[in-house]
This record gives structure tokens, C-alpha cells and sequence, in this order.
């Protein structure tokens, strides 16, 4: 990647990554919370939020990027997305009812799907968000044994 | 009817363009530039079918990250793909025989939104009222993905995150073994 370590020499890059940067996480932010209504998810959110942080590291470096998302937050969430999801099937089990049955989360049957639903895709957006900024930080930090 | 064929003949007529494009570059970054050109196509098919979740995971998935994943694989791929020299002949003959299969197939299958084929019949009227009367969300591809399906959800993203957590693990190991190498500056590790 060492093409890449120049390109926050080029004002249109870094200014519109700058200018870019908070709206794609508002899109992705959107996509995930209105999936209920309108196409849309977790998959596709958690892709959307990790490409702007994707699109941070490549324009100002790997260094740069990680100072803004630390990789340990970043491995925490990662693991955490998987544990809401299991823990939304733990707290049916807890109240009674069988593993994801969201219908006794809320006060009806339909908030309780509501609520499932939701965390359920909450879940499923940070693991993938997560998963895609590490797999980026893998592959560009990745030192063969070739290069030292 | 007739633009629908129209759009699909032009949808399709790109995609073989791509494809064919695809079997004659040598260059890596053509290679992968054009696999997101042929996902982003795929996206657009998905929509001439009404299936826009299904488009917005392969425009966002498809053609975005994984041609950012891609390209940040590249830069440890030699930079030309080897010239193979075997003989074609065989393998384009069995996919010849299998494309003819598949085309031969396809006349039985229903006509695309046929309400009485069995697809349409068996549990998804249930999840259509369901998701109506039961569920109250008007996706009705969410409530199916996030709550009658959920347990399938629940193992794709442990599919993603066992997936992530192999690839940190063995990149990971490898830089610890090439640092350890440069201590020690000897054996031939990787």
C-alpha cells in the first residue's frame, strides 16, 4: 500500500473525505435504524459505517485511522455485536419464553418484536461494521516475510 | 412488459460484456474492478426483480467492500496474472454442456410472481399477514430476516465474526513470526 501514503498530500482527497466522512455514518446510521420500514439492515449499515472509516484510513494512513478508532475498541465491539444478539435469545429465555422469541421483550407482543428486532439488528450491524475495519486493518498492516 | 425485456437484454448484454472482459485481462486491478462492475450489474438485476434488500447487500457488500478488501489484498498479488497455457477445450465444453442444462431447466421453472407456484404458497402467505397482524413492521423482509428467521441470522453473524477472528488470528501470527525472525535474523518461517 505504499502507492497510498501520500494521498493526504491532495487537498480534493482530504477535504471531501472530511466533508464525506459524516454523512456516510449518517446513511449508515439511517439504513440501520429504518429497516423496519424500507430496505435495509444490519448487513448493509455495518458495511456502510465501516467503509467511511475504511475510506479515513486510506486517504490520511493506517496510523491516522487507528488513532481514530482504536483497534481494541474496535475488537471489543466486534465481539460485542455477536453477544447483544445472543443476549437478546438469553433474555427471551429468562422471561420465559423460548430462544428469540422477542414477543415477551415488551410491554405487548408487537413492541416486544419491535424491540427484538431492533437490538437484534443493532447486534448484527456493529459485528459486521467491525469486522470489515479490522479485516481492512489486517490487510494493509500485514507484513510479509518478504518485506520485513 | 416489453421495457422490463428491454432493461433485462441490456442488464444482461453488459454482464457477458464484463465477463468476457474478465476472461482476457492479465491485470490484477482490471480483474477486480471488473468484479465490482459485474456485482454492481447483479444489484441492478436485483431490482429489475423487486428484491431491493437483496440489491442494496450486493451494491454495499458486493461491489464496495469486497473490492476494498480486495484491493487491499492486492498489493501482495504479483501484479500480472500467469498466461495459462493448458488446453481450454475441456472446461469449455462442460461449462457449455451445463449452461445448456440450466437453459433447458429454466423452461420449467414458474413465471417470475406467479402467485400459484409453490414458492408463494407454502409458508409465505403466513409471513406476509404475519407481518402484518404479528410483527407490525411493513418490511416484511426484515421481520422474516430479524424474527421468523432469526436463528438463521444469529449463525450468519457468528459465520462473519468466526470469519473476521480467523483472518486477525492468522495474520496476526504471521507478523509476530516475521518479527521474531528479524530478531533472530535466521530460519524460513511463511
Amino acid at each position: 500500500m505504499e502507492r497510498l501514503v501520500n494521498m493526504h498530500k491532495n487537498p480534493i482527497l482530504r477535504i471531501s473525505t472530511k466533508i464525506l466522512f459524516a454523512p456516510i455514518i449518517l446513511f449508515g446510521l439511517y439504513v440501520q435504524f429504518h429497516g423496519d420500514f424500507g430496505p435495509g439492515g444490519g448487513f448493509q449499515a455495518g458495511v456502510i459505517v465501516a467503509s467511511a472509516f475504511i475510506l479515513y484510513s486510506i486517504v490520511f494512513g493506517l496510523d491516522e485511522g487507528k488513532k481514530l478508532f482504536p483497534p481494541n475498541i474496535n475488537l471489543f465491539l466486534l465481539a460485542s455485536g455477536g453477544l447483544i444478539y445472543g443476549g437478546v435469545g438469553i433474555a427471551s429465555i429468562i422471561l420465559g419464553e423460548e430462544f428469540l422469541s422477542y414477543n415477551v421483550l415488551g410491554s405487548s407482543p408487537q413492541s416486544g418484536q419491535h424491540i427484538g428486532i431492533l437490538l437484534v439488528e443493532f447486534g448484527v450491524g456493529l459485528t459486521v461494521s467491525n469486522v470489515m475495519i479490522a479485516l481492512f486493518n489486517a490487510f494493509v498492516g500485514f507484513k510479509s516475510g518478504k518485506d520485513k | 412488459m416489453i421495457s422490463e425485456l428491454i432493461i433485462n437484454a441490456f442488464l444482461v448484454t453488459i454482464m457477458l460484456a464484463i465477463g468476457i472482459a474478465l476472461l482476457k485481462t492479465r491485470t490484477v486491478i482490471f480483474t477486480v474492478v471488473l468484479t465490482s462492475a459485474y456485482s454492481l450489474i447483479a444489484a441492478l438485476m436485483f431490482i429489475t426483480l423487486d428484491a431491493v434488500d437483496v440489491a442494496f447487500t450486493e451494491a454495499s457488500v458486493g461491489a464496495g467492500i469486497s473490492t476494498i478488501l480486495f484491493l487491499a489484498a492486492m498489493a501482495y498479488l504479483p501484479k500480472e496474472e500467469e498466461e495459462n497455457l493448458n488446453s481450454q477445450i475441456l472446461p469449455a465444453i462442460s461449462c457449455m454442456v451445463l449452461g445448456g442444462i440450466l437453459i433447458w431447466c429454466s423452461y420449467d421453472l414458474p413465471e417470475i410472481g406467479l402467485l400459484s407456484s409453490p414458492i408463494h404458497q407454502h409458508i409465505v402467505p403466513d409471513y406476509i399477514l404475519g407481518s402484518r397482524d404479528d410483527i407490525g413492521i411493513p418490511n416484511i423482509v426484515t421481520s422474516v430476516l430479524a424474527s421468523y428467521r432469526g436463528y438463521d441470522t444469529f449463525g450468519e453473524t457468528i459465520v462473519v465474526f468466526t470469519a473476521g477472528v480467523a483472518v486477525l488470528v492468522l495474520l496476526k501470527n504471521n507478523t509476530n513470526v516475521s518479527k521474531q525472525k528479524n530478531k533472530k535474523s535466521n530460519g524460513k518461517i511463511g
